[in-house]
């Protein structure tokens, strides 16, 4: 298995707010680097849905991999913020 | 649990808040520690605070310590100076500093005087937080920075972070402060969503309690040719400003105050001895102001060092509500660019 294969992607739906009509948000703060350990439960980066502001917790302890949306960052629903790799 | 500490400090080195996050992990940490210490204001409770600066404590500490008010500035801030006096810690926000009209019976005659009109037979150890701060087209009732207002007036600490780091560790020393504090933060530095903060404030701030005494300025950048002095927002100004000057040679300190009461006077006259050429700056009106108030302590202990001086301010009018006008008066990187250029233009 290629290292690639184990890294588990924080999925921008999976803390979308139940209320939002629009599927569109941007990234507005990180608060974690590329490769910073990060514990199950702490805030990674927090985004905005319409006017809401939403953290976004690590879904896993491991490390924070990769980043792939950048703070100003626009995307939709569904899309891949960053990758974790597990402990 | 003593085997845990060197991961928890490995952690600590890796994450980075906002400052409106320092502020309520500083006030949340308190909170646990002490039953007394509790929040009142506008918005604070459900709404989060309009800046951010109480976002998720509600949930924690519930509605007897996190408490929405009517818009009746002399009816909470009294009440929180009431509090204080029968031995509790409140924190008393203001939701914008410009509203200090109608409370300031309450601030000025009774939160800063009563330790002394009792003869210290009673302390006020609260905090009174305000927001402050342009440049967003809010118009001359929501805009000001009313700095000179409250250091001049004698009773109050007055505390002005610029950075996470900072608000955290002055917020700890806050609460803790047995007088009365006025704890003034710059709407544009809080780094919420739809207000933009530049990227200086959002700084590394450890997961463990720490605390900044007041009246210790610090200097955020070293330089040898040119002194900047200044607060909050316009500590990120001017480090831009020193930034662009570096290709030109000019070599420039950046004192950042963190306090205005206490103010760290010998900082100051320390950088103004080694540079000669002082540039003073500040979002404040310009007229018996922070301004006038460096440079006279400057004059009064260190004439001999001064060779030049500028400073920069909000000219003496309201802060206009028309974006290209807010613009100009509120100082810019370039202003204090050419300010820096000019204090040096004798050489």
């Amino acid at each position: 298995m290629s290292a690639n294969d184990e890294r588990v992607a924080v999925d921008t739906a999976d803390v979308w707010p139940d209320d939002a009509d629009e599927d569109e948000g941007v990234v507005v703060n990180w608060f974690l680097s590329e490769g910073s350990r990060v514990e199950e439960g702490d805030a990674l980066c927090e985004y905005q849905v319409e006017k809401v502001s939403v953290d976004v917790p690590a879904p896993m302890t491991g490390t924070l991999d990769e980043i792939i949306l950048e703070e100003d960052d626009e995307f939709e629903r569904g899309d891949v913020l960053a990758w974790i790799r597990p402990e | 649990m003593a085997q845990e500490e060197p991961e928890r400090r490995g952690r600590q080195t890796d994450r980075s808040l906002t400052m409106s996050r320092a502020m309520v992990e500083a006030i949340a940490h308190e909170m646990r520690d002490d039953d007394e210490v509790f929040y009142m204001g506008e918005d604070v409770a459900d709404y989060g605070g309009i800046f951010d600066s109480t976002e998720g404590l509600l949930e924690e500490f519930g509605r007897d310590r996190i408490m929405d008010v009517p818009i009746s500035e002399t009816a909470y801030i009294g009440a929180a100076v009431g509090a204080a006096q029968a031995g509790m810690r409140p924190i008393a926000e203001l939701m914008f500093v410009d509203f200090f009209g109608v409370g300031m019976d309450q601030i000025y005659n009774q939160l800063a005087k009563n330790t002394y009109m009792s003869g210290g037979n009673v302390n006020v150890p609260m905090v009174l937080t305000a927001a402050v701060g342009g440049t967003y087209n809010d118009a001359a009732q929501h805009s000001q920075t009313l700095y000179g207002t409250f250091a001049h007036l004698p009773g109050m600490k007055v505390v002005v972070p610029s950075t996470a780091y900072d608000a955290k560790g002055l917020m700890h020393n806050a609460i803790r402060d047995d007088d009365p504090v006025v704890y003034l933060f710059h709407k544009r530095l809080m780094g919420i969503g739809w207000l933009p903060a530049p990227d200086g404030p959002k700084t590394g701030v450890p997961e463990d309690e720490y605390t900044i005494p007041f009246g210790s300025a610090d200097v955020k950048r070293e330089g040898a040719d040119v002194t900047v002095v200044t607060l909050g927002l316009h500590v990120h100004r001017a480090l831009e400003a020193a930034e662009s000057l570096d290709d030109d040679g000019i070599d420039v300190e950046v004192v950042d105050l963190r306090t205005l009461v206490p103010l760290d006077t010998e900082t100051v006259r320390e950088s103004v001895a080694k540079t000669g050429h002082l540039v003073v700056v500040d979002e404040d009106y310009q007229s018996y102001g922070v301004t006038s108030e460096i440079i006279a302590r400057v004059a009064e202990g260190g004439l001999d060092d001064l060779e030049a001086v500028e400073r920069v301010a909000v000219p003496d009018v309201p802060i206009p509500y028309a974006r290209p006008m807010e613009d100009e008066v509120v100082p810019d990187a370039d202003d204090i660019t050419n300010a820096i250029r000019t204090v040096r233009s004798n050489e």
